[in-house]
């Protein structure tokens, strides 16, 4: 298992009344899409874990977005923001917050829906394709410029996941949690934790 | 006479390839200091389904790409065929020449027909008549 780990350290806010916490899986790595995404001419893609990781530090602070029919992207459409991403085996996983008490109806709906039911989508600028000829495109460089939240099917990637977490955003999200319990468990593990504003990074082969 | 003829004839076309070498060459070169060619860059890329506007636009676009391709084509088929047409001419010392061995209307000729027909002329006659042939498209193996 590889783990490369990258976030914001917020400050703790206990019951933040405008934070409510979320994980998902934003796309894989190493592996075709499902199905070609928008701006790829028709092409399915694969994004290189190499240029994922290059790119973790672009996804942090970046927005999550909505579009009304939870079809696509709707960039305007700002509704929570990305604090933590981590690729784990061949999935790129973020979580963050959504602005909960500004978006009754979106967290209305995330609640209501089934949580297999909904799926993340990434936006990317300036994605570098190693061969635009190729059936299936291999981006080896991009950067995140957001994500969205949509339903599962109207997603590129099959195997994209999005949830509401249990608790209200805090400065350690239960992914997080997860990930240092596990490197508590092994030795030979660094964790440290840095300042509000600065970013913090794991890594180990 | 004639003979010079041939011979700034053949010198012409010696130095024509020439040439071309030289400019592919400096192709070849600019080819491999460049990145690969089939390399590419997207300016925007989201991980969504693409909408039923955006299938209509990409299909507009294949569209068009194909109508200018296919004008294109027709246009180098146009082009092809007058080169061809245009490529027929033989200089009149090299067709006085045939005549000379009994080779009056040529359209093609194969090159052991020509060797054998052409044993009356001294090598760079032959040598000068069979560039000329080549240059003409009238020559085959």
């Amino acid at each position: 298992m590889r783990l490369e780990a990258m976030a914001i350290t917020m400050p703790e806010v206990a019951d933040h009344p405008n934070r409510t916490s979320f994980e998902g899986v934003l796309t894989v790595v190493d592996e075709a899409s499902t199905r070609p995404p928008s701006g790829a001419r028709g092409h399915r893609v694969i994004l290189t874990r190499e240029a994922a990781r290059t790119a973790l530090p672009s996804l942090l602070g970046m927005a999550v977005d909505y579009a009304p029919k939870w079809d696509g992207h709707d960039a305007r459409a700002k509704c929570g923001i990305i604090t933590e991403a981590d690729v784990l085996g061949n999935q790129l996983r973020v979580s963050g917050y959504l602005f909960g008490r500004d978006f009754p109806d979106v967290m209305q709906q995330l609640r209501r829906s089934d949580a297999d039911h909904m799926g993340m989508s990434y936006e990317l600028a300036d994605a570098h394709v190693a061969d635009m000829r190729a059936e299936v495109w291999t981006l080896t460089r991009a950067t995140f410029t957001g994500a969205a939240i949509l339903l599962r099917e109207k997603a590129a990637y099959r195997n994209t996941s999005f949830r509401l977490a249990a608790s209200r955003c805090r400065s350690s999200s239960p992914q997080r949690e997860r990930a240092g319990a596990r490197l508590a468990a092994r030795s030979g593990w660094r964790f440290e934790k840095q300042s509000f504003g600065q970013t913090q990074t794991r890594k180990e082969s | 006479m004639e003979t010079e003829n041939i011979f700034a004839s053949l010198g012409e076309s010696i130095e024509r390839l020439s040439s071309a070498a030289t400019l592919l060459e400096r192709t070849v070169t600019w080819l491999e200091q460049r990145e690969p060619v089939t390399a590419g860059a997207v300016e925007k890329m989201t991980a969504a389904v693409e909408s039923q506007s955006e299938l209509l636009e990409r299909e507009r676009e294949l569209r068009r790409k194909l109508e200018a391709a296919e004008q294109q084509i027709a246009e180098l088929r146009a082009q092809s065929s007058r080169a061809v047409a245009a490529r027929q001419t033989l200089p009149a010392s090299t067709t006085q020449l045939l005549a000379k061995q009994g080779i009056s209307m040529v359209d093609s000729i194969q090159a052991g027909a020509l060797d054998a027909a052409l044993t009356g002329l001294s090598l760079e006659q032959r040598i000068a008549v069979k560039a000329q042939l080549l240059r003409a498209g009238m020559l085959t193996q």
